[in-house]
């Protein structure tokens, strides 16, 4: 089984079918990405085919001198800016998620061994994360749950360094303020 | 919400697995992709192109040759040398306009 490289270069030497090949060996990591940003699994579909669509469209610019999964994966996280984005847009149209009793429980608890079960957990961020703006949003997400360094946050987002971490710290405090907002709403 | 907290919360979504992609997912993005418009061919570029391209150049080269020449006359005069244009003068003066001269 040939490398990435070896695959890119017969796919930009016209071997167009050799792409589902590519897109079989990343489409786990592209989807666990978007994810992280939609929790609709239809809509995570069209996402990872909009970012492998725009992927081949900008494979000439691809030049190998990082891993093509790193490449892939600003190409996703550029792609689920642009949804928020335009989720952002039309905020108005759509419903908040429902938030089980567990997150709630959980959330009222002072007491920090109490354990959330994973699904709780995301579902509980994704409606707080609804609070910032997309930018805010992917920031904490690469760097929280994707534990992405600042230098390759920077590369995805097209921001500097120190923008990178003011925006994480902001975006952490601002995370707190809409939990905090969930518990008293909610009571 | 303390740090502590908001890091558990942090700790437990990492661990929620994401959907499966669905098994003829790659078909999928082979059609989509074959339904992409062929590379336009590159365009020939006409010539406003080209003065679109050159003019802010030309106009900023332009420029910097006008304040040199403003520099140097100014420079001559105050060092006494008699600019360009006295020359310009004084020669009309001593031959052009003269009886004997046009």
């Amino acid at each position: 089984m040939s490398d990435d490289a070896e695959l890119l270069e017969r796919i930009r030497a016209g071997a167009t079918d050799d792409f589902a090949e590519i897109v079989r060996r990343h489409q786990a990591r592209v989807f666990a990405i978007l994810h992280r940003y939609e929790r609709d699994a239809h809509k995570v579909e069209d996402l990872a085919q909009e970012t492998f669509v725009k992927a081949w469209r900008a494979l000439g610019q691809f030049d190998g001198r990082a891993p093509f999964e790193h490449w892939l994966s600003r190409i996703a996280a550029r792609v689920a800016l642009d949804h928020l984005r335009k989720e952002k847009r039309r905020q108005n149209e759509i419903s908040l998620p429902e938030l089980g009793d567990d997150a709630l429980d959980w959330l009222r608890r002072d007491d920090e061994k109490s354990e959330l079960d994973a699904r709780s957990a995301a579902e509980l961020l994704d409606l707080a994360m609804r609070e910032l703006s997309p930018a805010d949003r992917v920031v904490i997400t690469m760097q929280e749950l994707e534990g992405r360094s600042v230098k390759e946050i920077a590369a995805a987002i097209g921001a500097s360094g120190v923008a990178v971490r003011v925006r994480a710290m902001r975006a952490r405090a601002k995370l707190r303020q809409a939990l905090e907002k969930i518990v008293t709403e909610k009571l | 919400m303390n740090d502590r907290k908001l890091k558990q919360l942090f700790a437990s979504a990492r661990q929620e697995t994401a959907p499966a992609p669905p098994e003829d997912f790659a078909a999928d993005v082979l059609r989509a992709i074959r339904r992409e418009p062929p590379a336009a061919a590159p365009e020939t570029i006409s010539i406003f192109d080209q003065l679109n391209l050159w003019f802010p150049r030309l106009a900023l080269a332009s420029s910097a040759v006008i304040v040199l020449c403003l520099a140097l006359d100014y420079g001559l005069t105050a060092a006494g040398v008699p600019s360009l244009s006295d020359g310009v003068a004084q020669l009309s003066a001593q031959w052009l306009l003269t009886p004997t001269g046009l």
